[in-house]
């Protein structure tokens, strides 16, 4: 009985970490080259409309009085 | 987690098994260089027919995959046509497949920019999926005993040279290797 008891929670553990598996397995499909369409669009972009970017982050500068700091290059301390 | 093999139940033995080849058994074998170029399911786009390839034995086919909104694709097209003219009495083709999930996109593409070379549609990505299509564009070039002798990746304007060298290569060749 003990045992039955023993095989029946190991059963229900594997059954679990198999639906994590799985769900895991799913949700890390690669996109194929040919199948880059839809990524390849206009509103795929991080800053879709180029001039309406740069008028907001004018307003944005002028409003803060400093401008920069938004890009990855530099750390403002003049050595690059 | 081997260790619980002698525990499990046929059922879960089955799972695991299935799940095992899902991750390890490759889907399709794609096509490499020696292989022989086989025919997908691409319609061409000017007779409504499927695509194909054994109808070209004999020719030297330049087999390029591409899409509206690949550049270097739409780049290529006028290099490709101007070489397709040129060679096409020696036996030269060209096939473009564009895999355009839309492929009403191509056809747009293709009435403000003509072209002369045949133009195949493959929305269901069947055929770049059998060839095993690494980049966008891709240039197969099968030889006139219909096997693939080289591919080419990408474009750039440096490569033109390349790739009329491999086509010039191909149709040297007489057909009776």
């Amino acid at each position: 009985m003990e045992k039955n008891k023993f095989m029946s929670i190991l059963n229900s553990l594997f059954n679990r970490t198999l639906t994590v598996v799985l769900f895991f397995s799913v949700s890390a499909c690669s996109v194929a080259p040919w199948e880059r369409g839809n990524l390849a669009k206009r509103e795929m972009l991080i800053t879709p409309d180029q001039s309406y970017t740069s008028l907001r982050s004018h307003v944005f500068d002028s409003k803060e009085a400093s401008s920069g700091g938004t890009g990855a290059l530099g750390g403002g301390c003049g050595c690059n | 987690m081997l260790s619980l093999l002698p525990t499990m139940s046929t059922k879960m033995r089955k799972l695991l098994l299935l799940l095992l080849l899902t991750f390890f058994y490759p889907s399709v074998k794609a096509l490499g260089v020696n292989d022989l170029a086989i025919s997908c399911p691409a319609t061409l786009e000017l007779e409504k027919i499927p695509l194909d390839l054994q109808k070209y034995r004999g020719k030297v086919i330049y087999l390029d995959f591409w899409a509206t909104w690949c550049p270097p694709c739409k780049k290529s097209m006028p290099f490709q046509n101007a070489l397709r003219n040129e060679l096409h009495e020696q036996g030269f083709e060209v096939i473009a497949i564009n895999v355009d999930e839309d492929s009403e996109d191509a056809r747009k593409l293709l009435q403000e920019y003509p072209v002369d070379y045949l133009i195949a549609m493959d929305p269901s990505g069947q055929c770049p999926k059998q060839y095993g299509v690494m980049a966008m564009p891709s240039v197969y070039f099968i030889d006139r005993q219909g096997i693939i002798r080289f591919i080419h990746l990408g474009f750039r304007k440096r490569d033109e040279k390349e790739i009329r060298n491999h086509v010039m290569e191909l149709l040297a060749e007489n057909g009776e290797k």
